[in-house]
């Protein structure tokens, strides 16, 4: 028994060393909040409610487009809680509705019905209702309160128990396939009416029991006129349905709960005898809107018509049910809502500029009317008004969904870009070049001054004073380049300049015009570096249908669009791509590519065309065409034309191309090689033009499935790898970098998920150490890989990048859960060997272990958790050791991370005091000492 | 020694083996815990379970979890008593987990026969078909908070005793003192063994990672410069590291 333990010594000291090592990754409790900071959002919001159970509640209910059903304090706009459901029609909400303590909501198109504890933010009941798209539903009570919910489909009508969701009868309705039944109403009676149309013949309103589901009656009524019961129908009144004629302009009336053969009451618009006349705007289909205060209670009387974009109408059904009076003009006012409480009913107009959508309005005091609203503008920003219109808070809910992101350094001060200046300049003689430094110094004294009185100024300020606004004036790039201008492009079409250091939104600007389904790419052309010139950036809005492009130019730092005028673009654009020639003004040179594949240059000047010129043989490019299978790479000729090179073609019918990447142009390198065990290099192949292309195959049979990964040069076409995984399917999230493949897989055979890397080393030897050239290496690289499971499915992947390339890197990787993990690199080297030997243990090489551990000691954002995670986006800052990190989905996440700890700078815990203490004992234990010396020698002497 | 190491895995094999011809006669014949209520929506089902978090209130975590099957592939949310249920789950094997940015769970695998037949089972990724199982329908129990945050090193006179750089004085003295009376140095495998272990003592300076070297670089020069000082807190730490 003795060999296999004296075996295993070595390998759990080793284990023990690198966990050492990697443990101290993590976040330390006392630096929460220093540099990272999270905003949690929620989506455009669908349907809001007010929590009205109690009155000096400030809660707030919404339901969004992202599939969330969340609460806010309503004082503060603070998100109280929130619960994410699935993302597409599965999670969608179709309705959500409030009563007392309890939220009812229909998730994904009529699938289930759930009910919500509003107060603990947890589930009451979930029920699955039968099949069938979802048209209405409504609470139903009888004698005064509420017991039960209807909810009307296609072609069933079921109604529930509000306290356990239990179903007490569901109903067939009759003549499903010609009649569109669209809603369903409940006064406090005994019964339960649905309406349905069939359009432009008659209106079908059938009653049922509230007991067991019976049919009491059936009436039909003639209305060739009537399309849609939802969009020109209301019930106001002691139950009287009141529905709009757009081509005759005219209101019809009619009583619900009619006995014999009822007809509908004809008011025409233009003869009524309400002053002023009430006239509809050309083209404009006018709408009605009503109010239900309480589902026990019929409706109230008065009701809005809407004539116009911006002109609406109050008026009031008078008591014999057939005559209406109008109350009030309003215009202009494009908003209108209603709110109860008690006895009195708020009516509420709002005219904003250019904002749409949204008003809930709510009354708050016993006595005097009050009221709040929340207001939802196109541009997806949510705001909540006070009754004198004051602003109470505004959330950005276009952030909830970011597309994509750069961040731009900061502009040096007036102080930072004189000193730089002074080491740009050529020299102009001793003597002055002595004054220059003098003066900078002088400068610099001056600043330190500067910062130390106004510290001591607010040192003596009472404490909740001292607050330091961030504005676009003040910024400036600090000390280690930490804090930089983060741009995100929001699907709404939105921009948004944020500090990266707080957090807190410095410019918005929202393009009007842009398509829903519009992909976007941001390019940072010209960063701050050359100062005079104002650093820009370009946007490319592409229209996913039709492929036609639009450049938005802007300044990063303010937001600004750009006086430079962006080339026009008839064409669709297939690709764009960044060269590193500078114009004279040193932006960099867009190049975008058509479908003829004509090039347009932007910026276009003289001089640029000119070195495009002299450039044009060594400008290579690709375009993929996953719906043909095709990769093909073209080279740029003198006159701008472009010709085909070479093709790849990978067949559709067996696999399709899900992603290529290439990668990152900012991306360094510092070790060209690893040094091994027997103290031979093995060097890497850091081909820059190297391009992985994933396919997945089309065949989705858990035994024939599989997930393909070549490694193209983007240059030759040459095919440099091919990796095949079999049973295997997507999807796949890879991060490429310097000569490694990072890709995650799902392994249908044992259901899990799989990470595999494949590296590149060129051998031993280099064939050109100084230049790599695409066009000049004869030899294929070493290719190593190595598989590893993953114990979590993954959203996303990315890498962190550093200044230089010096430290070591990290794989950033989103789970499910909202965590950020940062995994080593070292985890994933194909090397890791299966059997420790005495070069591979020199090598800091980690034995092989199948499984990947997951540690919450390594995840960056701790509690902080990311929901949706959909992308990772990493920048170096100034200092070599630390890589900033944004994290983005539903919420942003903004953090540092130090992936070989912080080397370069003294940790923040550094202890200068024992420090200090113990070099002050040494130095008067050193007087001491000698003075003893001195004594005894002296002592000595006298002996 | 190798060829025990040999046999030991081929034990391990035959007994995956095992393991694997057991886990097919249990989904055969096995007996089921619960069948699962077949919903009126054809073949899908509905996975229930409980969670518990010991001296924790429900309404103080149950807002922030949620219950995800095989990542967010369905979703389901708490109930006010700690329970839920995820509805429209076809049949197949799942692995079911509870997320809570607060609370530690373990996951759960979940087998649904196509007949609505449900079995909850530990999640094993290496070998996937072993059979440990759990009860269903699930009781998960937390384990406790999550641990996010490392422990700062406090300075204390013991941390000082403890110190590695304290340590590494202490104990070659007494080797040097007391080893020779101890051992007999002149026995040819002792020699070697000891040989050995220094080695693992001191590792190659060129290491391939560059960051470690540069990491080593800097704590060394500190280290070098701190020794004067005397075995500080500072120099204590990259010391741990060295070795």
């Amino acid at each position: 028994m003795k060999p296999p333990a004296k075996m295993s010594k070595p390998t759990s000291l080793f284990v023990i060393f690198f966990s050492l090592f990697i443990m101290s990754e993590a976040v330390f409790e006392d630096q929460v909040g220093k540099f990272d900071w999270r905003q949690q959002y929620v989506g455009k919001t669908l349907f809001a409610h007010f929590d009205s159970h109690s009155q000096s509640s400030n809660k707030l209910f919404l339901a969004t487009d992202k599939n969330i059903f969340a609460s806010f304090n309503s004082r503060t706009g603070d998100l109280l809680w929130r619960h994410v459901d699935k993302v597409g029609p599965e999670g969608t909400i179709d309705i959500l509705v409030l009563h007392g303590q309890d939220a009812l909501m229909v998730v994904g198109g009529g699938r289930l019905l759930r009910s919500w504890d509003t107060n603990m933010g947890g589930l009451n009941w979930e029920a699955v209702l039968d099949t069938g798209s979802f048209q209405a539903a409504c609470f139903v009570a009888i004698q005064d309160t509420v017991k039960h919910v209807a909810v009307l489909k296609k072609a069933a009508i079921s109604l529930h128990y509000l306290t356990n969701g239990h179903q007490k009868w569901v109903e067939n309705l009759p003549d499903s396939d010609t009649v569109q039944y669209q809603a369903v109403y409940s006064g406090g009676e005994v019964e339960v009416y649905v309406l349905g149309v069939v359009p432009n013949s008659h209106l079908t309103i059938i009653a049922y029991s509230l007991e067991d589901g019976e049919i009491i009656k059936q009436r039909s009524v003639e209305a060739p006129w009537l399309s849609s019961v939802e969009s020109s129908c209301v019930v106001i009144g002691q139950g009287v349905l009141m529905c709009v004629d757009p081509a005759t302009l005219a209101l019809y009336t009619l009583p619900i709960q009619a006995e014999e053969a009822p007809q509908f009451n004809q008011i025409l618009l233009q003869v009524t005898p309400v002053q002023p006349r009430l006239e509809v705007s050309l083209g404009f289909q006018p709408v009605l809107v009503s109010s239900q205060p309480h589902p026990a209670r019929s409706p109230i009387s008065e009701f809005f018509l809407q004539l116009g974009p911006d002109h609406h109408v109050l008026l009031q059904l008078n008591a014999d049910g057939y005559t209406i009076a109008a109350l009030r003009d309003f215009q202009p006012a494009f908003l209108v809502s209603f709110a109860t409480t008690g006895e009195k009913t708020v009516a509420v107009v709002m005219t904003p500029k250019n904002e749409t959508l949204y008003v809930h309005a709510f009354l708050k005091k016993d006595d005097s009317v009050d009221y709040r609203v929340l207001v939802q503008t196109q541009d997806h920003a949510l705001t909540f008004i006070q009754q004198p219109g004051r602003v109470v808070w505004t959330r950005e809910e276009a952030l909830a969904d970011v597309v994509t992101m750069e961040m731009v350094d900061l502009p040096l001060t007036g102080t930072q870009a004189e000193l730089e200046g002074e080491f740009g300049k050529k020299a102009d003689g001793l003597f002055p070049m002595v004054l220059k430094r003098l003066s900078s110094q002088v400068i610099l004294l001056q600043a330190w001054l500067a910062h130390l009185w106004k510290l001591f100024y607010e040192a003596r300020k009472p404490h909740g004073q001292v607050k330091n606004e961030v504005t676009i004036e003040t910024l400036s790039r600090d000390e280690f380049n930490l804090q930089k201008m983060m741009v995100m492009v929001t699907a709404s079409g939105k921009l948004f300049g944020i500090d990266s250091k707080s957090g807190s939104i410095l410019w918005k600007h929202y393009l009007e015009n842009v398509q829903p389904n519009a992909v976007f790419k941001l390019i940072v052309q010209r960063t701050t570096a050359h100062f005079p010139h104002p650093p820009q950036c370009t946007l490319l809005i592409k229209d996913k249908d039709t492929g036609l492009a639009s450049l938005h130019v802007f300044n990063p730092i303010f937001g600004r669009k750009s006086h430079i005028a962006p080339p026009a673009l008839p064409r669709p654009i297939l690709q764009s791509l960044l060269l590193p020639v500078i114009d004279q003004d040193y932006a960099k040179v867009l190049l975008l590519v058509d479908d003829q594949y004509k090039v347009t240059a932007f910026p276009s000047t003289k001089n640029v065309l000119q070195q495009l010129q002299e450039m044009a043989s060594s400008i290579f490019f690709y375009l993929i065409r996953s719906d043909q299978g095709n990769l093909s790479g073209f080279r740029l000729r003198k006159d701008l034309s472009t010709e085909r090179i070479w093709e790849v073609v990978l067949p559709t019918e067996v696999q399709k191309i899900v992603a290529v990447n290439g990668k990152r142009p900012n991306e360094h390198v510092h070790s060209q090689g690893r040094v091994m065990g027997d103290r031979s290099v093995l060097y890497k192949y850091l081909n820059p033009n190297l391009l992985a292309v994933v396919t997945e195959s089309t065949d989705a049979h858990p035994e024939r499935a599989f997930v393909g990964v070549f490694l193209v040069d983007g240059v030759t076409g040459r095919i440099i790898h091919e990796a095949v995984q079999r049973k295997a399917r997507g999807p796949v999230h890879f991060v490429h970098s310097e000569n490694w493949v990072v890709y995650e897989y799902w392994n249908t055979k044992s259901r899990r998920n799989e990470f595999s890397v494949l590296e590149l080393f060129e051998g031993t030897e280099l064939y050109n150490s100084t230049v790599f050239s695409s066009l000049d290496r004869p030899h294929l690289p070493q290719v190593l890989q190595q598989t590893y499971i993953f114990p979590s499915p993954i959203t996303t992947m990315e890498a962190t990048l550093t200044e230089k390339g010096i430290t070591s890197r990290h794989l950033l990787v989103g789970l499910p859960s909202g965590a950020i993990l940062s995994l080593p690199k070292m985890f994933l080297d194909p090397r890791r060997p299966e059997v420790v030997t005495e070069h591979s243990r020199e090598e800091n090489l980690i034995p092989y272990a199948p499984e990947m551990p997951i540690r919450t000691e390594w995840f960056i954002n701790y509690n902080q958790t990311v929901a949706r995670v959909k992308g990772i986006y990493t920048a170096p800052s100034g200092l070599e050791s630390t890589c900033l990190v944004v994290a983005y989905g539903l919420d942003i996440y903004q953090t540092r991370v130090y992936p070989s700890k912080q080397f370069d700078v003294l940790k923040d815990d550094y202890d200068y005091v024992l420090i200090s203490s113990v070099l002050f004992a040494l130095f008067f234990a050193t007087m001491i000492s000698k003075r003893l010396a001195q004594v005894k020698l002296l002592n000595r002497a006298w002996r | 020694m190798l060829l025990h190491g040999r046999l030991s895995e081929l034990c391990i094999f035959l007994q995956a083996m095992f393991v694997f011809a057991c886990c097919f006669s249990d989904i055969e014949s096995g007996p089921i815990a619960t069948s699962g209520s077949v919903q009126p929506n054809g073949d899908r089902f509905k996975l229930e379970g409980r969670a518990i978090v010991p001296g924790v209130k429900t309404q103080d975590w149950i807002s922030s979890a949620r219950v995800t099957v095989e990542g967010e592939e369905y979703i389901g949310f708490m109930r006010t008593d700690g329970s839920f249920v995820v509805n429209d789950v076809p049949s197949g094997s799942y692995v079911v987990e509870v997320i809570s940015p607060g609370y530690k769970f373990e996951a759960v695998r979940v087998d649904i026969t196509s007949k609505g037949k449900m079995r909850a089972r530990l999640v094993n990724f290496i070998k996937t078909s072993e059979v440990i199982r759990q009860p269903y329908p699930l009781q998960l129990r937390s384990s406790g908070p999550h641990t996010y945050f490392m422990k700062r090193e406090t300075w204390g006179w013991t941390d000082f005793l403890m110190n590695p750089m304290v340590l590494m004085m202490v104990l070659p003295l007494l080797i040097i003192v007391l080893l020779p009376k101890v051992v007999n140095t002149n026995d040819p495998e002792m020699r070697k063994e000891m040989e050995q272990s220094m080695n693992m003592l001191n590792p190659n300076p060129e290491l391939p990672d560059v960051s470690e070297f540069m990491t080593k670089l800097f704590s060394g020069s500190k280290s070098s410069s701190n020794k004067a000082v005397g075995g500080s807190k500072a120099s204590g730490r990259p010391a741990v590291k060295r070795r």
